[in-house]
């Protein structure tokens, strides 16, 4: 973690960002392209195009690479890394490639294997 | 601090445009339904809630054989209620509990990224994923848990859970004063996510008139 995120009010204080104080019961998503790429990057994890794990490892990536950037960062928003995460780990495993064989397809040939 | 946090317009449009593209190429890939989407947010919006965390703290607090397999083996524990189906998926399998205890508060944070025990406390709050909660959360602790309102004596040992893909914590807090003989239900409705996180401590129920200090 650099302290390029880090500010400090008048008093000395480090400062959260506003939504940490102001109300902790506000929703989840800001907007609607964030619920939609949370929903995204789990139903592709949950339909086994790829494991958590992965996505997961992607996401921590993403961010260490903007803590790393320090002050000349883009503005802190989770959801962009959660989508860049999303885009390097479909990517990997090659969802949008041409002849890509998914999880069920995969099943299906190893059944048919084991039938010869 | 607002440079920092400052979000213009047309990068949120950009953001939005790329998830949407994203979806369409799988969709028009045949790797997902126009559907998918939606099931899947569907489902975590309406059985992976709280509500399921609030349950477990409640049968924690009236059963000690729960509440000791609780600290044991969470995910046990919680096979034995009667909890949505898939609670042992998406970010269910390594679910873990902490107690707080007379003199040790709990504190989940994921310095990482933001794993979150989704199944049981629902989807965390966005100051959970805040870089400089995340940040202070880990280094001063004691100090964070001052401003929020936890109250903390001297003695108070403070013990910090950072969660990660092996485990993804949450509290069962402290059972408040003045409810003995309340049942399970309206022990539940006392707790709150926060409390679970461990930036809340559960209040007693306001009985009297100047009760709060």
């Amino acid at each position: 973690m650099t302290a390029g995120a880090v500010e400090y009010d008048e008093s000395g204080r480090v400062r959260f960002h506003d939504s940490c104080v102001t109300d902790t019961n506000q929703p989840t998503f800001e907007a609607d392209w964030q619920r939609r790429a949370f929903g995204l990057a789990v139903a592709l994890s949950e339909f086994d195009h790829y494991s958590w794990d992965d996505f997961q490892g992607e996401l921590i990536r993403a961010i260490d690479a903007w803590e790393k950037q320090g002050q000349g960062a883009e503005p802190w928003e989770y959801y962009d890394h959660w989508v860049a995460a999303l885009q390097r780990v479909v990517e990997h495993h090659g969802l949008l490639a041409d002849g890509y064989v998914g999880p069920r397809e995969r099943d299906h040939a190893a059944e048919h294997d084991h039938d010869h | 601090m607002t440079e920092q946090f400052d979000y213009p317009a047309d990068r949120e449009s950009a953001s939005a445009a790329k998830v949407h593209a994203l979806e369409a190429l799988l969709i028009e890939k045949g790797i997902i339904l126009p559907t998918t989407v939606d099931k899947v947010l569907g489902y975590f919006e309406s059985e992976m809630t709280p509500l399921n965390g609030q349950k477990i703290v409640a049968k924690a607090w009236v059963d000690p054989d729960f509440a000791a397999l609780l600290a044991k083996d969470a995910p046990a524990a919680i096979a034995q209620l009667d909890l949505p189906d898939g609670m042992a998926g998406a970010e269910g399998e390594h679910i873990a509990a902490v107690v707080n205890e007379p003199g040790v508060h709990n504190l989940v944070i994921c310095t990482l990224c933001s794993c979150f025990p989704w199944p049981v406390l629902g989807l965390p709050p966005y100051w959970y994923k805040d870089p400089v909660f995340r940040a202070r959360a880990a280094r001063e602790p004691r100090a964070v848990l001052t401003e929020l309102g936890v109250p903390l004596t001297d003695d108070t040992e403070v013990r910090i859970w950072d969660s990660s893909g092996h485990s993804r914590w949450f509290v069962v807090p402290s059972r408040p004063e003045g409810t003995d003989g309340w049942s399970e239900e309206e022990l539940a409705a006392l707790v709150t996510t926060e409390s679970m996180i461990g930036v809340a401590v559960v209040e007693p129920p306001a009985v009297a008139v100047g009760s709060g200090a």
